[in-house]
C-alpha cells in the first residue's frame, strides 16, 4: 500500500511490506499475491472506474493486472515502490484496453480526444447530482489529464512517483496537474451553468 | 514570486505538502496577483469536488476469478521449481538465517558421520531433521519468554520458521497474539499464525482474541487474517465488535469491510 513502508517504520509492526511480498511471489512463493490482491483490488478497481466510467471493463482490467504480475513478477527488481510498478502496469493494461476500444485511432489521438458523446452514466455509481457532476466533468477531459488527475487525487500518488510512473521531470507533472485542473474546472462551470461553488 | 513559480506551487498547496515558506510564498503572491488568486480558489474548489465521487467495491466476482486465476496458475508451475530453490537460499531475515546455519552445523554432523563409516540411513536422517525442527521450536520457545519485546519478536520469527510446529509451539503464539504487552510482538504473532492458518484450533483462537484486543493495530491484523481465510465464524465476532461502538473509525470500517468480504 501507498503508506506501507511508513506505517510499518512508525509502528514497528511485523506485516509484510508490499515490497516484501512481491519479492516472495518473483521467488515462488505465488500464493502471497493474495494479500497484495486484497490490499489494491479496490483502489485499481476505482482507478479504472474513473478513466474508463464502465464497471465490467473496470472488473476485468483489474484482473488483467494480476495476471501480468503473475506473468512479469520475474522482472520485479524490488528497487522502486511496489505501487509505481504496479501502476505501471496498470496504466499499460489500460492503454491496451484503449486499443482494442478503438483500433481505427492512434493511440496519441485516442489520447487527445475528449468524449464526443454525453457519458452514460451507470446509475449505481451516480448517488447524487454533484457527484454526476464532477464525474461528467472528469470523462470529458482528454484521457491523458483525466489520469494524471486520477492517480493524484484519488490514488494518492505523490508527484514524484507520478513523474516516475510517467518517465518525465515533477515539474512536468505539476504544470500537467495544473492545467488538468484548471480544464476540469472550467468543464464543471460549463456543465453547472456557470456556478462553480 | 513570479506567476509561473506560484502556479508551480498550486499541487502541492492542494495536497498540503507545501512547507510553510511555500505557503507563506504563495499567499504573498495571490494577495497582490488577481489572476493567481482566482485560478488558486476555483482549483481549490474543483479539487475538493472531486471528493465527492464515491469509492465503488469492485463486484464479488472480481475475487472469485482471482483467486481461480491463482489456482490454475499455482497448478501449472512444476513442482519443487527452481523458484522454490532460490527462495530457500534467500537470507532475509536474520532469524532464517541463524536457523538455517544450525541446520548446516547440523548437515555437517552428518556428513561427518557418513565420511567416518557410520552411514546413517533414511531413518537417522530423519531423525536429523526432526532434531533441527526441534531445536528451532526449542529456541523459538525460550525467546518468547524472555522480558525484551525485540527477544520475542525474534521467538516468533524462530517459530514462524518451524516446518510443522507443535502444540507448545502454537501454543505460546496463542499466547503471546493474547496477552504478550508489546502490541508489536501480538502482530507479529498474528503473522506467523497465518502460517499455520491450517492447523485445527488455529483461526478458532483468532476469532477469540478478536473480541479481546484493544490496540487498533492488532485488530486490524486479525480482521485481515480472518478476512483472508474467509473465516465464517469470525461473523459474529465482528458483528459484536462492531455494535459495541468501541472501535476506532478505522477499525470499525474495516471490520464492517471485512463482513462484507467474508460474507459474499
Amino acid at each position: 500500500m501507498n503508506a506501507d513502508h511508513s506505517e510499518k517504520e512508525k509502528t514497528g509492526r511485523m506485516s509484510p511490506t508490499d515490497n516484501e511480498l512481491m519479492e516472495a511471489v518473483r521467488d515462488g512463493r505465488v500464493e502471497k499475491l493474495a494479500v497484495l490482491f486484497e490490499r489494491y483490488q479496490t483502489m485499481l478497481y476505482n482507478f479504472f472506474l474513473r478513466l474508463t466510467g464502465n464497471r465490467a471493463a473496470s472488473e476485468d482490467l483489474v484482473q488483467e493486472v494480476f495476471v501480468r504480475v503473475l506473468k512479469y513478477r520475474a522482472g520485479y527488481l524490488g528497487d522502486s515502490r511496489f505501487n509505481v510498478w504496479l501502476f505501471q502496469i496498470a496504466r499499460n493494461a489500460h492503454i491496451d484496453h484503449l486499443r482494442k476500444q478503438k483500433p481505427a485511432l492512434s493511440l496519441d489521438e485516442q489520447f487527445a480526444e475528449a468524449p464526443s458523446h454525453e457519458p452514460q452514466p451507470d446509475t449505481a455509481y451516480e448517488n447524487d447530482r454533484e457527484a454526476e457532476l464532477v464525474r461528467r466533468a472528469l470523462d470529458r477531459l482528454p484521457v491523458q489529464k483525466r489520469e494524471i488527475l486520477v492517480l493524484f487525487r484519488f490514488q494518492n500518488l505523490k508527484l514524484r512517483e507520478i513523474a516516475e510512473l510517467m518517465g518525465v521531470q515533477v515539474g512536468t507533472v505539476k504544470a500537467q496537474v495544473h492545467r488538468a485542473l484548471k480544464d476540469l474546472s472550467r468543464i464543471y462551470l460549463e456543465l453547472q451553468g456557470g456556478n462553480v461553488s | 514570486m513570479t506567476c509561473e513559480k506560484t502556479q508551480e506551487k498550486f499541487a502541492d498547496y492542494l495536497t498540503g505538502d507545501l512547507d510553510e515558506t511555500g505557503r507563506g510564498e504563495v499567499r504573498k503572491h495571490i494577495l497582490d496577483c488577481g489572476a493567481c488568486r482566482e485560478d488558486l480558489e476555483n482549483l481549490t474548489v474543483v479539487w475538493a469536488k472531486l471528493g465527492v465521487l464515491p469509492e465503488e467495491q469492485p463486484g464479488s466476482a472480481v475475487r472469485s476469478r482471482f483467486y481461480a486465476m491463482l489456482e490454475d496458475y499455482k497448478a501449472a508451475q512444476p513442482v519443487g521449481s527452481k523458484s522454490r530453490w532460490t527462495d530457500w537460499l534467500t537470507f532475509r531475515r536474520p532469524a532464517f538465517a541463524a536457523s538455517f546455519s544450525a541446520f548446516l552445523l547440523l548437515l555437517g554432523v552428518g556428513a561427518g558421520w557418513f565420511l567416518t563409516g557410520a552411514r546413517p540411513g533414511g531413518e537417522k536422517y530423519a531423525s536429523l531433521s526432526r532434531e533441527v525442527q526441534d531445536m528451532r521450536q526449542q529456541v523459538a520457545l525460550s525467546l518468547l519468554s524472555k522480558p525484551s519485546a525485540s527477544d520475542r519478536i525474534q521467538g516468533v520469527s524462530y517459530s514462524a520458521e518451524v516446518a510443522n510446529p507443535n502444540d507448545t509451539t502454537l501454543a505460546a503464539l496463542f499466547k503471546a497474539v493474547d496477552s504478550d504487552p508489546n502490541p508489536n510482538v501480538r502482530l507479529a504473532a498474528v503473522d506467523a499464525l497465518y502460517l499455520f492458518r491450517d492447523r485445527p484450533g488455529v483461526r478458532e483462537s483468532l476469532v477469540k482474541s478478536l473480541s479481546a484486543q484493544s490496540y487498533p493495530l492488532v485488530q486490524v491484523a486479525l480482521i485481515d487474517f480472518l478476512v483472508e481465510v474467509r473465516e465464517t465464524r469470525a461473523i459474529e465476532a465482528l458483528k459484536k465488535l462492531i455494535d459495541a461502538g468501541e472501535l476506532t473509525p478505522e477499525v470499525k470500517k474495516r471490520a464492517e469491510q471485512g463482513l462484507k468480504q467474508i460474507t459474499v
